[in-house]
């Protein structure tokens, strides 16, 4: 907490009280997540008793009736995925934003969800591989290969990769990979039918062994990614006050490109293109916690998952027996909370 | 828009080259009365025509039924390779033109080239729509009902039905529908039926489902929209009617995998288009509730013939192969 109390003295006194209220802040949304996370355990598109779940749940060893397996082979781990990649797409979108100065920054923007598609679509196409548990692996390397050719082009020229030019290099290396991905599945049944599956973010179907897949992928990211609260701040003032504390800036982007590669390629391989969640909880935990990074970084850690698990039950508990995914049901609840957030007119803090 | 005026131009024109040559190239081509001709189709429409059609461009299985009878058309769209459609299994291709090998997406410049008669396919009537031109067909695809009127017989309430219409189309195109040949492939079909019914009469409670398990959910079908579906049933095997099937695609109740074990049968019919020998093992690895179907668990799985069936060889052979596993089937796996 010393970094708290540095912090607020360097601020202004309204700051300064708002910080000290920052650290019980983060504890309540930790336990707001749990009360979420305890929701996607105990509520679902099957109706099982809230006595049965803790049963299941206490008694770890599946013991193979389907309420069991139910809550512990599909709720437990579907849960635990919706929190890894929540957490991981959050503060990637957060790195993102504050890394390029750009609010509109997420890892959709900066090719990720594209270069993975290309390769799922290559993966089917070519070598003939089907199913989710498999071409997760192409869409992992589309998604880091993607985002490292968006940062390479924005980095061609005298300035490095300026916030601007990494938008445009975004933009075309996004739109030159969707016209591939395009041109391949109109001519391509399979590749077309496993797109479709894959291209609505979801966590159903998602069984246990791409949670332990992308797992120690997600934590190795969330961890690296809380210790660059203190560069973004200064990148916030400007690349040129940033170099003068002392910061090497490229060396900065580089390193934060890589934790974003890391943590937005393996959720969205994971789960197909999750939207909104990445663009609009880091504007939300700035909303929350004011300009500092080495809060808004956590926050967005802890919130995103709130809200994606949040959109998961909903979809699962509206459609059931059948269920909705959450690319669906966020789509339809970020939009909205977008439009909110812009009229409260703190876009431009960024 | 421009670029399809080239096309309507040719539509036109071929209309106009039918017309002028028709004296000419009908007397090679087959024997049926010059007079004019008419067919009621499944969607219960009347095409007429002035002439006999004999220049006919059909959807796969619907060509495959009219190859059956000795109607060879001049050109063919499939919803996929044509070397891997079951339809065209072992079917003399040389000569039709390949409009299509994808759903949805047909060459409808090369089908104007060809100056089509008649295009042909199925009527499907949750959709209100013939093969080639249902909801979600690309645009361009669409424009080949205006080379020729379209007809089909009706994907309704049996692949019966269905065989039958598609007899007295090409019956009605000329075609010698009691030539031995083909009267065998009925009469392999009869017996197939009587084989059925004797097997499903030995095994009064045997409960089936029609299913097909998809990485985020499991599918149902509902016979309500699947003929072969209605004619098993008619034929005694009780394949279960899914409670709630999909308002918008009322083909399928769709279950998340958490509700996977809502239906129990005695024995999967697995759909054919998935189904391979090794699947349900696959599936039983990668979905940890599908084996809570204890049919599932049990292996009682055999492919179902879905859709693409139109003739009635084709019938009889997979017929047989449903018998055996009815045989097989233990009628209290469900339970």
């Amino acid at each position: 907490m010393s970094a708290t109390s540095r912090y607020a003295t360097r601020t202004s006194g309204r700051g300064g009280r708002r910080a000290t209220a920052l650290g019980p802040g983060l504890a309540a949304l930790c336990v707001v997540l749990a009360v979420v996370a305890f929701l996607s355990v105990t509520m679902g598109s099957r109706s099982i008793g809230l006595s049965e779940v803790l049963r299941a749940l206490g008694n770890l060893d599946s013991d193979g009736s389907i309420t069991s397996t139910v809550t512990l082979e599909l709720r437990v781990p579907r849960t635990l995925l919706g929190i890894l990649v929540g957490a991981a797409l959050g503060v990637a979108g957060a790195i993102l934003q504050g890394v390029t100065r750009n609010p509109l920054a997420d890892a959709g923007m900066m090719g990720i969800n594209s270069g993975a598609a290309v390769l799922v679509v290559f993966a089917v196409t070519v070598l003939g591989v089907q199913g989710v548990g498999v071409y997760i692996w192409f869409a992992f390397a589309g998604a880091i290969g993607a985002l490292v050719l968006v940062y390479a082009i924005a980095s061609l020229g005298r300035e490095g990769a300026t916030p601007v030019k990494l938008a445009l290099a975004g933009a075309a290396v996004t739109a030159g990979l969707v016209s591939v991905t395009t041109g391949i599945v109109m001519t391509n049944v399979d590749a077309l039918n496993e797109l479709r599956f894959w291209q609505v973010g979801s966590l159903a179907g998602r069984y246990t062994p791409i949670l332990t897949g992308v797992a120690p992928f997600l934590l190795i990211g969330l961890a690296a990614s809380l210790g660059f609260g203190r560069v973004l701040n200064g990148l916030a003032l400007g690349e040129d006050t940033a170099r003068g504390l002392g910061q090497n800036v490229t060396r900065t982007r580089t390193a934060a490109f890589a934790v974003v590669a890391v943590l937005a390629g393996a959720a969205t391989a994971a789960c197909g293109p999750i939207v909104f969640i990445g663009l609009v909880v880091p504007h939300v935990a700035r909303l929350l916690c004011g300009p500092d990074y080495r809060w808004i970084l956590p926050y967005s850690m802890v919130l995103a998952p709130i809200v994606l698990l949040l959109a998961d039950v909903l979809g699962r508990v509206v459609a059931a027996p059948d269920e909705l995914q959450v690319g669906v049901v966020l789509g339809v609840m970020g939009a909205p909370a977008f439009v909110a957030i812009v009229r409260y007119g703190r876009l431009s803090e960024v | 828009m421009r670029a399809w005026r080239p096309v309507l131009a040719v539509a036109a024109l071929s209309v106009v080259l039918a017309g002028c040559g028709s004296s000419g190239s009908s007397t090679d081509d087959t024997p049926a009365a010059d007079g004019p001709w008419e067919f009621t189709g499944g969607s219960g429409q009347v095409v007429k025509a002035d002439k006999t059609p004999t220049r006919i461009i059909a959807h796969a299985g619907e060509a495959a039924a009219l190859m059956s009878f000795g109607i060879k058309p001049v050109g063919i769209f499939a919803d996929e390779s044509v070397k891997t459609d079951l339809n065209l299994k072992n079917l003399d291709l040389s000569g039709i033109e390949i409009l299509g090998e994808e759903w949805g997406k047909i060459d409808v410049e090369k089908a104007a080239a060809l100056r089509p008669d008649l295009i042909v396919g199925d009527w499907w009537p949750a959709e209100k729509a013939h093969s080639g031109m249902e909801e979600g067909v690309d645009e361009k695809s669409k424009k080949l009902a205006e080379l020729a009127p379209v007809t089909g017989v009706t994907q309704g309430k049996s692949i019966v039905a269905l065989a039958e219409g598609y007899e007295d189309l090409a019956e009605s195109l000329g075609a010698d529908v009691n030539k031995p040949e083909i009267a065998a492939n009925k009469k392999r079909f009869e017996e197939a039926v009587t084989a059925f019914k004797a097997a499903t009469a030995t095994k009064p409670s045997l409960t089936v489902a029609a299913m097909a398990p998809a990485d985020d959910k499991v599918y149902v079908a509902n016979p309500e929209y699947a003929p072969e579906l209605l004619d098993l049933q008619s034929w005694g095997l009780k394949v279960m009617n899914p409670a709630s099937p999909d308002p918008g695609f009322p083909y399928w109740e769709n279950l998340s995998w958490e509700n996977a074990d809502k239906y129990q049968p005695d024995l999967i019919l697995w759909d054919g288009r998935t189904f391979t020998p090794t699947v349900n093992t696959e599936w039983s690895k990668k979905q940890p509730t599908w084996f809570k179907v204890k049919a599932a668990k049990a292996g009682a799985v055999v492919a179902w013939p879905a859709f693409w069936l139109h003739t009635y060889g084709d019938f009889a052979t997979e017929l047989t192969k449903l018998t055996e596993a009815v045989k097989a089937a233990d009628p209290n796996v469900g339970n």
